[in-house]
């Protein structure tokens, strides 16, 4: 009878375990899993309170000795401790300017983690580099590279994301407006108010120093002139942004702003439809 | 037998004390400074001297070996010749030990703020002065040996140990990391180069915190816990196990401090390995002392010491179990750089050895002066403010570490940097920096309250100059060893003793370090690194003047996450001409390993000049220096021809050519910076320094890819 009341709880909590096992795998629910497992957590420790009361009642047991017993009886098999009243036993006759030492054992739990990691540490040895390369880190890299790679190969075949082969000209009056904002904040102090150029070379006429059209601009945007001072921007604009900007300059093409600088590279006309992708200078 | 009268000199001890505390608060001062500096840089009123790069040195090398090592002194000058049952070996050599290691730190307090520097870590202090530091040291230990050799006492007591321990593997880390080729009186050259350097020098960082900021400390507790909670040592095989496997273990962990580096792998999980291996010996320390309490927690509730010392031991047990976790390679690469690690070390100094201290102090001024400590409700007061200080310090700074960290690595669903701009991660975290500096105050109030105490209780007493003991002499007996009784007989043999201490921290630093030095697989050379030109070399040593090192790490890890924000993972190769290595250990401003060419030279003047008006909001000091002071080019020949000796093949003769080519690459810079519409004096510090940046792992940009 009382067999049955510390095993059925303990079952109906294995059940609720095993149905959460894949609580702490990735996934987009988590918060979900984890509401559910607080959930089930509670009903446990309910499950638990309601259980002591009983065995307490039962057994009268108003210290937990019972209760207590399998704890005690691990602590002591884990510290090997010898109680205090009897430590004049294991007094040795040591006597440092009235400091004295007593003989405890080691405490296994102790020699267990002590032992226990000196194993681990000849398992790690062995495994990274007797039974594996030993080219750790270099490996985890290129692991974690390649895996960015594939996942953007598939953004780009998806059309989320934009580089310098995909990328088309927009035209939408909303694109423009962004590409212009984000042209009066960032390009400016260089290329001028209207693409007229200042340091940087003007944006309005035919010539181009890296190649014009769609394509060599959003290149030259992403991957910059470090040499020359035009910093590559791939890591502050997303694609899109830089889409944006790169459709706004196309936009200003022809413009003839006032103080237009002089043309600088040579100039530039759209090749046909199927080679887009040869581009000028590098 | 025949009893001898002789006395204990408390004089040093009282001297160590007097020293330990006025430095503890000039060094826990300016570390205050610096933790408000990192969010109102323009504390430092404009002048160099007072400039956080300058004074982070001045900081850690006061608490580490003025605050830390004074106590230390103190504390093994009292014990020792108790346990030893007798008067120290000499009170002349006691007199020149404290009055040389006060020189020194008087002489690392002007030197520092001045910007002579090594620019490696807790061994900043240049050659003459390494030179003193090993003179004083052993003077010590000639000091320490000779009053054990004397002892009334047949065996040594654990603490001797711990103490014997730390004098021998102090002197092999120093001799060893200090090896270096002066130029002048004020500045060296380290004959190690990049990744050798790296190693040696964190071979020596580590073992400086494991040698000099724990076992002597241990030591001390060994003697003061249980003199102070009057109870016996709980367990005096555990002593032995956790003191030997303690110092074998320890040496070899170094590597843990550049893991996911240019360091090989082999002696990376080497660093992993050994300090998981660690955990249980450093435990073993904490469970003698916490076990030692057994039957005494009643008296821990209203006596101040004892609850000092249970934080201390406490601490010593978080932090060597945290330690651990951040040598395993998965937590480090999330903790390393951040301010977590800047946490996790003041859980150790403020708590381990801070409170050790207190406990020590108000245990040990009493019983020198022959009284009852002053006012228990004060020191009692100074607990509680002190707790209170660690946890206001400590838990901002993990948040600190943690947050900054996922940012660095935050990627968008496009696979871009969510936080490409490095700024925007740091001004994120100001608020947890403010928060730290409170606590650093509370912290440093506390100890205004502990020296209150002490001189009152001083006034209540009256110093007992020489205390009076009486032991019968040891005399030799002839005695075999018998097994399990092996360190016993060992016990009674300091000189065996110390020789096999030697023997096992030895292993593991020869095991890493040989390798290192000799193989050449452990370097690939790459052809296109050239040794710098006298302009960048100049440049520099400016940026280890100024400490550069100490915000900025010089160390592209091979994370994705790093290489799209700055290039290229770094090679070991790349860093064969670079005598120090300066790969730093925080990041509180972005790498600038790949910073060469990343911005025009313009940019950099600018920035220098105030670094707010190129990035607004950068907690980085102002450098006006750098624009008025010159470029000390009469040391330009001496500079070449050392770095020659140890191995930079700059061609015969090249010295004498050297400035010119020096103030060739200097106009080339200004003349780039009058195109720009800045006129700027070619022979100014801040030219040389923008060169070396500029230079900064270019050398292998040709065989790189930049961009996918």
């Amino acid at each position: 009878m009382r067999s049955n009341k510390i095993l059925f709880p303990f079952f109906v909590s294995l059940f609720f375990f095993f149905e959460q096992s894949n609580l702490f795998a990735a996934g987009d629910e988590s918060l979900d899993k984890v509401m559910r497992f607080m959930l089930v957590l509670t009903i446990i420790v309910i499950a638990f309170v309601l259980w002591l009361t009983v065995v307490y009642s039962e057994k009268n047991d108003l210290e937990g000795r019972v209760f207590k017993a399998p704890l005690t009886a691990l602590k002591k098999a884990l510290t090997k401790s010898i109680p205090i009243e009897k430590e004049q036993e294991i007094l040795l006759h040591h006597n440092y300017d009235g400091i004295q030492e007593l003989d405890n054992r080691i405490p296994p739990w102790f020699a267990a983690l002590f032992y226990g990691t000196i194993i681990w540490a000849v398992v790690y040895l062995l495994s990274y580099h007797v039974f594996d390369d030993g080219q750790v880190q270099s490996k985890e890299y290129n692991l974690e590279v390649q895996q960015a790679a594939f996942e953007r190969q598939i953004l780009i075949k998806s059309g989320t994301f934009i580089n310098e082969e995909t990328v088309t000209l927009a035209n939408d009056a909303a694109t423009l407006a962004e590409g212009k904002e984000i042209f009066a904040k960032n390009c400016v102090t260089c290329h001028g108010q209207n693409g007229e150029g200042l340091v940087g070379p003007n944006l309005t006429d035919d010539y181009w120093i890296h190649g014009g059209g769609i394509k060599n601009i959003f290149k030259t945007i992403k991957i910059g002139v470090p040499q020359k001072g035009m910093i590559s921007w791939q890591t502050q604009l997303d694609p899109k942004k830089m889409q944006a900007v790169s459709s706004y300059i196309m936009s200003l093409h022809g413009t003839n702003p006032a103080n237009a600088k002089l043309p600088e590279g040579t100039k530039w006309e759209e090749p046909a439809q199927a080679d887009t992708t040869k581009t000028i200078g590098s | 037998m025949q009893v001898e009268k002789f006395s204990y000199d408390n004089q040093i001890v009282k001297q160590f004390t007097i020293a330990a505390l006025i430095f503890g608060i000039v060094g826990m001062l300016v570390g205050l400074i610096l933790a408000i500096q990192l969010y109102m840089p323009e504390l430092n009123l404009g002048l160099q001297y007072i400039t956080f790069g300058r004074i982070r040195p001045l900081h850690t090398n006061a608490v580490i070996f003025a605050f830390v090592g004074n106590i230390i002194f103190a504390g093994v000058y009292y014990s020792l010749q108790r346990v030893c049952k007798t008067r120290m070996f000499s009170d002349l050599l006691s007199q020149i030990h404290f009055w040389g290691w006060q020189t020194i730190i008087v002489l690392a307090a002007v030197s520092l703020p001045l910007g002579i520097t090594t620019g490696k870590e807790y061994a900043e202090l240049e050659w003459p002065i390494d030179l003193m530091i090993a003179i004083v040291w052993l003077t010590f230990g000639t000091n320490m040996f000779g009053t054990i050799i004397k002892r009334r006492e047949k065996h040594m007591y654990v603490a001797i140990w711990f103490y014997i321990a730390t004098f021998v593997t102090i002197t092999i880390l120093h001799v060893v990391n200090s090896i270096e080729i002066p130029v002048s009186l004020i500045k060296s050259y380290p004959i190690y180069a990049g990744v050798q350097d790296a190693l040696t020098q964190w071979w020596y960082g580590h073992n400086a915190v494991a040698f000099f900021l724990t076992t002597p400390y241990l030591g001390l507790m060994y003697y003061f816990l249980p003199k102070a909670a009057n109870r016996p040592v709980y367990s005096y095989r555990l002593s032995i196990l956790h003191f030997w496997a303690l110092i074998f273990l320890y040496i070899w962990a170094g590597p843990h401090h550049l893991l996911y580096t240019a360091l090989p792998d082999w002696a990376q999980s080497l660093g992993t390995v050994f300090s998981i291996m660690l955990i249980a010996p450093s435990w073993g320390g904490m469970l003698n002392g916490l076990l030692t309490l057994r039957g005494a927690w009643d008296r821990v509730r209203d006596n101040p010491i004892l609850k000092f010392m249970v934080v201390a031991v406490t601490a010593y047990g978080m932090s060597t179990f945290e330690g651990p976790m951040l040598s395993l390679k998965n937590f480090n690469a999330i903790t390393h750089y951040t301010d977590w690690t800047i946490a996790h070390a003041h859980i150790g100094a403020l708590g381990w050895n801070g409170f050790l201290s207190f406990g020590l102090l108000y245990w040990l001024i009493p019983k020198m002066w022959g009284t009852e400590l002053y006012s228990k409700k004060l020191a009692n007061l100074h607990f509680w403010v002190g707790t209170l200080g660690i946890v206001f310090y400590a838990i901002p700074l993990y948040w600190a570490g943690l947050t900054q960290s996922l940012m660095w690595k935050q990627f968008t669903p496009l696979g871009i940097l969510q936080y490409p701009n490095f700024l925007e991660t740091v001004l994120q975290i100001i608020p947890m920096y403010i928060l730290r500096s409170i606590g650093g105050l509370l912290y440093f109030a506390g100890i205004f309250l502990c020296v209150y105490n002490l001189i009152k209780t001083a006034k209540l007493g009256t110093f007992i100059k020489n205390e009076d003991a009486e032991a019968a002499p040891y005399i030799k007996e002839k005695d075999q060893m018998k097994r399990g009784l092996i360190h016993r007989w060992l016990e009674k043999r300091p000189a065996q003793f110390a020789l096999l201490a030697l023997v096992v921290v030895l292993i593991g630093g020869l095991v890493e370090l040989i390798p290192t030095y000799l193989v050449k697989s452990n370097i690939p050379t790459i052809a296109s690194v050239k040794p710098y030109t006298p302009l960048e070399l100049q440049g520099r040593d400016i940026y280890i003047r100024e400490g550069c090192n100490t915000c900025h790490s010089q160390m592209v890890r091979p994370f994705r996450s790093e290489t799209e924000r700055y290039g290229e993972y770094s090679k070991v190769g790349e860093f064969v001409y670079d005598h120090p290595f300066l790969w730093g250990s925080k990041r509180t401003g972005p790498d600038l390993h790949r910073e060469g060419g990343k911005y025009s030279n313009l940019w950099h003047y600018l920035h220098f000049e105030d670094p707010r008006q190129m990035s607004p909001g950068s907690i980085m000091p102002q450098y006006p220096w750098l624009f008025t002071q010159s470029i000390d080019i009469s040391v330009t020949p001496a500079k070449i021809n050392v770095m020659r000796s140890i191995g930079v093949p700059y061609e015969e003769g090249y010295e004498n050519f050297a400035n010119q080519d020096l103030m060739k690459q200097a106009n080339t810079i200004a003349d780039d910076l009058l195109n720009n519409g800045v006129p700027a004096e070619p022979d100014k510090e801040v030219i040389a320094l923008i060169a070396y940046l500029q230079r900064l792992g270019t050398d292998i940009k040709g065989n790189q890819t930049v961009n996918k």
